[in-house]
């Protein structure tokens, strides 16, 4: 199949470095103490953070830095064929740890000593790259219930398809088979912090594919951060500052 | 579950009583409603219904699917509610399958009528391609983003706002098929048949507080109340559905007055709803 | 266990205030019978005997018709460690089916929300702040479905937990009304409620007169309504005599 067209469009119209249209909301769960949706084009993922609050389970709590954990579940209605999966499978499993440890990685744990710091991501709709999307989302609300962080984390994904280097893959490029990276990196400190990819890739064209990785991350950071300023901007305009 | 003090408790009961309620509301107001519909464009019809800090989202996904054998003249609707850990970290994991599958089956209660599927909100007859052969299954699923209380009266909104939000693909049977064969079908992707949404019903759930009751109770008066009662109503005041709620028993008689304010009071909710449905697809069509 | 042949079974059937009620059957509804000949306000003779499991602190077996049910009652026991403190007892209910109890093997399992509604409908009966920090537990088991399951259940759960001892403000007594076409019709059995166009079930406290659960599905009009209710009231209070005497049988029984 062809993903990329002679002329250099991807499938959905986009030229290969191209990313999908962004969008994030903050504050959308009024219970929550910090909460945002994230959109990347089709992919939509809702983020709520609890805490930090008091350890529930006794057993887990740790002396010296604050306890993370992170769910992540999907909406029925989240794919295209409609499918009941029970809470907990493999895939969701595996994707609540990368979260975890991503954003236990910024997250200045060591101020927060016995407590605990929930962070719950909920896909509404799945169209590639929701690993990022959530990893987006997650830092959005962490932002927004104000716990220090040592930088936002933003992640992006790339791939390598008909010889051609994509940005942000959408589901039917991500379903391709063909290898997919994912990055997440600490933008002011220039850090990687997740670094996933699957099938094989030269050495020479990973470096190029994660590049463009990195290059995606770094446009969402400054989106992320124009949103968190305008949301800052908000809050002081209503105390009347 | 809210923790709440000794003080604050009386508060809520104490402006129950005098009809102001915490929030500025009388016993019998609802919280300003906002739907908005075509919230999943993957699914068939979608809607996201706020009321206050409770947010749910209802998507409608149609399947071509085969008829029960018992029933070949009817399709098949099934109604899941989801409880995102997002709205409290009580639901977390397993946590909010208890309270899943009791919205589940209130939602199936109130809107899928009898067995026979008389009194239906939707009409599953209408759902039927060849009869006996091949028919839409529909699957209603809920989600809850956001609670702070009424969750019912919130799903049921959301569900009836993505069903006349609903389209489904009108379908080409093919001529000449034997009667022992599976006929081809053929789905049309211009042509969308809407529902005809003016059955369903609403759903009234009354808190019963200290002697009185209110609706939409937020999930702090939902922690104070003896009893709730859901009734569901539809355009003709008939009642298609009621569950009582957890709580302690309630004479005979309080019922009745229940449902009779219940009717009462799906009358305004039924016009208001229906105000916002057209609006939000107006708004749609416009984007 | 069935009832002894010598014992003839404790009937009842509702009797409606109202002297002059219109007739709600048309005359071609008339020649209907139900599948087991009963009237239509005409419930099945109603079983239930006590202690039928030796190793739980209550029990109570029932039989309607052909729907058989066996309660069990265990505690009130130490809520699990992972429980928070409460100054109140708890109640667990569980009702599960047999594999045998459907006429297809298997097909009882669609009742999840059972086990809620069994909770539901007892918990406005026991007076829970007579044992904090602890939990009863109600095990239901349908041996055979015969229809109005979910009734019969509740009924003699609340017999085993006044077996068990648990203190409670009244027994709890449960009836379901069928609504088919324009007649209603009490304790439905299982061929009437697969056709039935709407359904009530309601549990109450027959000497509070007090409803602790009420369900309807299907769509209702307030005339029939008041009627079904009425009905049902009646019915359960019927019901609860029946109740109250096996209990007293079984205490006599136990002091000689």
């Amino acid at each position: 199949m062809e993903y990329v067209s002679p002329e250099g469009l991807r499938l959905d119209g986009r030229r290969p470095m191209e990313m999908r249209q962004l969008r994030a909301e903050i504050g959308t769960v009024a219970k929550a103490n910090g909460s945002a949706v994230f959109e990347m084009g089709n992919t939509k993922v809702i983020a709520a953070v609890y805490g930090p609050r008091e350890v529930q389970n006794r057993s887990q709590q740790i002396n010296d830095q604050a306890l993370v954990r992170c769910e992540y579940s999907m909406a029925n209605f989240s794919t295209g064929d409609r499918m009941r999966k029970p809470k907990g499978d493999r895939r969701s499993t595996e994707i609540s740890l990368v979260i975890r440890q991503t954003m236990e990685a910024c997250i200045l744990t060591h101020l927060m000593p016995r407590s605990q710091i929930d962070i719950f991501v909920q896909v509404l709709q799945a169209d590639g790259g929701t690993r990022s999307a959530c990893i987006n989302a997650a830092t959005l609300a962490l932002a927004d219930a104000g716990i220090p962080m040592r930088d936002i984390v933003t992640s992006c994904s790339a791939g390598y398809l008909n010889s051609t280097p994509l940005l942000d893959l959408n589901y039917i490029e991500d379903s391709a088979g063909g290898p997919d990276v994912t990055v997440g990196i600490l933008p002011k400190l220039d850090k990687v912090t997740l670094l996933q990819m699957d099938a094989k890739l030269p050495v020479d064209i990973f470096e190029t594919v994660m590049g463009l990785a990195i290059e995606g991350c770094k446009a969402i950071a400054n989106y992320i951060r124009e949103v968190l300023l305008e949301n800052t901007k908000q809050l002081e305009y209503r105390r009347g500052l | 579950m809210v923790g709440l003090s000794v003080g604050e408790k009386h508060f809520i009961q104490g402006g129950i009583a005098q009809d102001l309620r915490s929030d500025g509301r009388k016993r019998l107001t609802y919280r300003p409603i906002y739907v908005e519909t075509g919230v999943i464009p993957q699914a068939h019809g979608s809607a996201r219904v706020r009321l206050g800090a409770t947010d749910v989202i209802a998507s409608v996904k149609a399947e071509l699917g085969k008829p029960s054998a018992l029933q070949p003249d009817k399709g098949k609707i099934a109604i899941y509610v989801d409880c995102s850990p997002t709205a409290a970290p009580m639901f977390e994991g397993r946590g909010g399958e208890e309270l899943s599958t009791e919205l589940s089956v209130a939602l199936q209660r109130c809107l899928l009528g009898g067995k026979s599927g008389a009194g239906a909100g939707i009409d599953p007859t209408s759902l039927v391609v060849v009869e006996g052969k091949v028919c839409w299954d529909l699957y209603i699923d809920g989600l809850v983003i956001s609670s702070d209380g009424n969750l019912l009266d919130a799903l049921a909104a959301a569900i009836k706002a993505a069903l006349s939000n609903t389209g489904i693909p009108k379908v080409d049977v093919a001529v000449e098929t034997r009667s022992d064969e599976q006929p081809e079908v053929n789905i049309s992707d211009e042509e969308f048949l809407q529902f005809d949404t003016s059955g369903i019903p609403v759903i009234v759930t009354l808190t019963k507080v200290g002697r009185h009751y209110i609706v939409d109770a937020t999930s702090e008066e939902e922690s104070q109340m003896s009893s709730a009662v859901s009734i569901s109503v539809n355009r003709k005041g008939h009642i298609c559905g009621l569950t009582k709620r957890g709580g302690v028993g309630l004479d005979p008689s309080i019922i009745l007055d229940m449902i009779s304010v219940a009717k009462h009071v799906s009358e305004q909710l039924i016009n208001k709803l229906d105000s916002e449905i057209a609006a939000a697809e107006a708004s749609e069509e416009e984007s | 266990m069935a009832a002894k042949p010598g014992s003839a079974p404790v009937t009842y059937s509702p009797n409606l205030g109202q002297k002059t009620r219109p007739p709600i059957f048309k005359d071609n509804d008339l020649d209907w019978v139900r599948p087991d000949g009963r009237g239509f306000h005409q419930c099945r003779p109603a079983f239930f005997r006590t202690g039928a499991v030796n190793s739980a602190s209550g029990s109570a077996y029932a039989e309607l018709g052909s729907t058989k049910v066996i309660v069990s009652v265990f505690g009130p026991r130490e809520s699990k460690k992972a429980m928070m403190y409460s100054d109140t007892g708890r109640l667990n209910c569980n009702v599960s089916y047999t594999t045998f109890a459907t006429p297809v093997r298997g097909q009882g399992s669609d009742h999840k929300e059972f086990s809620s509604m069994l909770l539901k409908a007892l918990e406005g009966a026991i007076m829970l702040e007579t044992f904090p920090k602890t939990t009863v537990d109600v095990f239901a088991l349908v041996l055979e479905s015969g229809g109005s399951d979910l009734p019969v259940v509740i009924s003699c759960a609340s017999l085993a937990l006044a077996d068990a001892g648990i203190m409670m403000y009244d027994l709890v007594a449960a009836v379901s009304v069928s609504c088919l076409g324009k007649n209603l019709v009490i304790d439905p059995v299982l061929e009437e409620e697969s056709y039935q166009d709407g359904s009530l079930m309601l549990t109450c406290m027959p000497s509070r007169y007090e409803v602790t659960q009420l369900t309807f599905t299907g769509e209702w009009s307030t005339p029939d309504i008041n009627e079904a209710m009425q009905l049902c009231l009646d019915a359960c209070s019927k019901l609860g005599k029946v109740m109250r005497t096996c209990l007293k049988e079984a205490a006599s029984a136990s002091q000689e």
